[in-house]
């Protein structure tokens, strides 16, 4: 390992790294654009620019190797002047509309402005004209003027997604990103162009003018998307959650999260949230806090097993939970009452096995295989089949299903709802709502469930690594986690004095609203 | 629909096996295409894709690259005015727009019979002779707009 030393300070860093990577890994600051860990270098925004002694130019970080006994600098007053005129003339011809600029308040430019520039502009040339709002396909926004041409997005076509969209044309201050005669930039991890793109050149048609940045919290989070298990962040404010953006974990999804998987906070928005228990069939219901509906189903679970016996009554769990609820759960059931007909919904078995080589696979549950490994720690062997066969000669009276609580992805939910209603009574736990309830003749109970970013958990994605995650925020108050409908099921009481208040909900602001459409 | 004849798709071929990259091989390909048909549609881009193996986007960034590459059907004579520094310090600028005007043409715009297409293009590395025009395959120097103007109307603009 190389001993080199960084602004007067020794540090050792590993063979063959770069110098930026040094910066990196000691936490030097130093001003970039064209550099990303998970791409190529190439060398092209001249910004990250360091002093070596000995060598007579300045040299650019990110493609210069350390070697052994290099003494490095970013400070000395020759490197800050170049990087000064490097920012001014990356911005000869930015338009500088920061104010109407969706990136404003996470933007490369403004950022290293701040901490690297803060000089008097001394260009006075006419700024050339490019295209602005450029539709570039069904999830990004290109505005040409906004774009410093660090290269980071065709880079990411070209070696991450591999699929070549787009391209630098032109030649250059008239160079503009685009795309081969129209076609459209369309894979399923083209947002993460947007996430890499410095400025505000590419933006998310889903997020773009729908908040401002510095409004939003941000937490850690797992993405429920399916059973790769991309490590995330998830931007929320007091209405409900906004986007979700990728957190680097090498051994798991990279720096990337594909688009599908950007979609997982639509759901734990309030509009599509059960908010109360409800109690009833055929779509009558009655509603009652949710409190009381896990109380009175607990109720009928405890006296049905009294008196019809432990196989009288059955769960079905899907792959969406965290194991601590599994096990919580599994051991309500066969050690409080004493029934071992536990089942796994499994929502679409011909996709299971199917993954894109890169990310995304067809498993669209996060925790396929925590709740595989839960069954088989508790020795359960229940089969689909003897679940069928006794809802049909009505053996088992009283189903609890733990449905799923990203639905779009079980495109069987309507026709298990009405498989399940075979039974006298359905206890329903979910997290959202479910049109197919109110037309079936069961006697149910809906019990409103925490998601993914209400509870602390943990998921086994499909590598068999355990990701424990934490609550970020809470959408619906009333909601629980299974444990603490377990603890109402078996009589218990939970801290009422503990829970927090829900969020309000997403308020439509018209003029903003409109702005977005392209 | 584009085809590119057999001798083409050989020659690309060839040009293929002879560097290193195959990145190497766009410029003369494209050159090629432009030999036989005077431009560079964009079907031919995506011929030249298959046949090389190379993403459209990156022939697309060569071609848009060069000013020598042709994006449209230029005429008989094609009139390409250097304006890059040297030139554009000398004239260059004020030659182009006293061409198109003279030929009541538009910059990379063929005249409505074909005879002639004035273009404003980078750099020709004939600084020493600014202001410069190349005519077809003729580089004409030390131009005013009047002696550029005699000239196409000699090679029959
Ligand atoms: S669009 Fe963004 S990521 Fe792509 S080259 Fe321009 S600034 Fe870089
Ligand atoms: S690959 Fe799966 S876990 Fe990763 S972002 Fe997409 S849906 Fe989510
Ligand atoms: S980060 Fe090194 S040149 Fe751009
Ligand atoms: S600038 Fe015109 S030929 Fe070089």
């Amino acid at each position: 390992m190389p001993k080199i030393k960084i602004n007067g300070n020794e540090v050792e860093v590993p063979q063959g790294s770069t110098i930026i990577q040094a910066f990196k890994a000691t936490g030097v600051e130093i001003c970039h654009y064209c550099w990303h860990p998970g791409l190529s270098v190439a060398g092209v925004c001249r910004l990250c620019m360091v002093q070596i002694e000995g060598m007579p130019k300045l040299q650019i970080a990110c493609n210069t190797e350390v070697k052994e006994g290099m003494v490095i600098n970013n400070t000395s007053d020759v490197v800050k002047e170049t990087v000064r005129w490097g920012l001014d003339f990356h911005l000869i011809n930015h338009p500088l509309d920061c104010p109407i600029c969706d990136q404003a308040g996470e933007c490369g430019l403004q950022d290293q402005y701040m901490k690297f520039g803060q000089y008097d502009p001394e260009m006075a040339e006419n700024k050339v004209k490019k295209h602005k709002v450029v539709d570039l396909g069904p999830t990004v926004v290109l505005d040409s003027e906004r774009c410093i041409l660090c290269s980071r997005c065709v880079r990411f076509t070209d070696e991450v997604s591999k699929t070549n969209e787009l391209g630098i044309f032109n030649r250059g201050d008239r160079c503009e990103i685009g795309t081969v005669a129209g076609k459209p930039l369309a894979n399923n991890y083209s947002l993460n162009t947007v996430d890499i793109c410095p400025v505000g050149a590419l933006t998310s048609k889903d997020f773009r003018f729908r908040q401002r940045v510095w409004y939003l919290k941000e937490a850690d989070s797992i993405c429920p998307g399916c059973s790769t298990g991309c490590n995330v962040k998830v931007n929320y404010n007091e209405e409900g959650l906004w986007r979700i953006r990728p957190r680097e974990n090498k051994e798991v999804n990279g720096h990337w999260m594909c688009d599908v998987g950007r979609d997982s906070y639509k759901f734990v928005n309030l509009k599509n949230r059960l908010v109360a228990g409800k109690v009833g069939q055929r779509g009558s219901w009655q509603e009652v806090t949710a409190t009381d509906a896990a109380r009175s189903a607990g109720l009928k679970l405890r006296e049905t097993v009294a008196q019809h016996g432990p196989d009288s009554v059955a769960l079905v769990v899907t792959g969406q939970y965290t194991n601590e609820e599994y096990h919580r759960l599994f051991t309500f059931f066969t050690v409080n009452l004493e029934s071992n007909n536990i089942f796994h919904w499994m929502n679409n078995p011909e996709t299971t096995k199917d993954f894109d080589g890169l990310l995304f696979r067809g498993d669209r549950n996060p925790n396929t295989k925590g709740v595989v490994d839960a069954l088989g720690s508790f020795a359960l062997k229940a089969k689909w089949e003897d679940l069928q066969s006794q809802l049909s000669s009505r053996k088992i009276k009283v189903v609890v299903v733990a449905g799923p609580e990203n639905q779009a992805v079980f495109p069987d939910m309507t026709e298990k709802i009405t498989f399940f209603a075979q039974a006298e009574s359905m206890i329903w736990l979910t997290a959202g709502q479910s049109e197919a309830l109110n037309q079936t003749g069961a006697e149910t109970w809906q019990i409103p469930l925490k998601t993914y970013i209400e509870k602390s958990g943990s998921f086994t994605n499909v590598q068999g690594k355990v990701q424990t995650f934490k609550v970020g925020t809470t959408i619906v108050a009333q909601a629980f986690t299974l444990s603490e409908v377990v603890e109402l099921f078996s009589g218990q009481e939970l801290n009422w004095n503990l829970r927090p208040h829900s969020l309000g909900g997403v308020k439509t602001n018209y003029s903003i609203a409109n702005r977005g459409a392209l | 629909m584009f085809k590119l004849s057999k001798e083409s798709e050989d020659f690309v071929k060839k040009e293929l096996s002879r560097y290193e990259a195959k990145y190497s091989a766009i410029i003369p390909s494209l050159f090629r295409v432009q030999k036989d048909h005077g431009w560079v549609p964009p079907e031919a881009v995506s011929v030249l894709a298959k046949l090389m193996e190379i993403p459209e986007a990156h022939i697309n960034e060569v071609l848009y690259f060069y000013t020598m590459f042709n994006k449209r059907p230029v005429g008989k004579i094609h009139a390409q005015v250097c304006c890059n520094i040297s030139c554009a310090m000398n004239g260059g600028r004020e030659l182009a727009d006293a061409l198109c005007k003279s030929f009541n043409v538009q910059d990379g715009v063929m005249s409505a019979d074909g005879k002639i297409t004035v273009s404003r293009v980078e750099c020709l590395g004939s600084c020493d002779t600014a202001p410069m025009m190349q005519v077809n395959d003729r580089y004409i120097e030390n131009l005013t707009p009047e002696l550029a103007v005699r000239k196409l109307k000699e090679m029959g603009a």
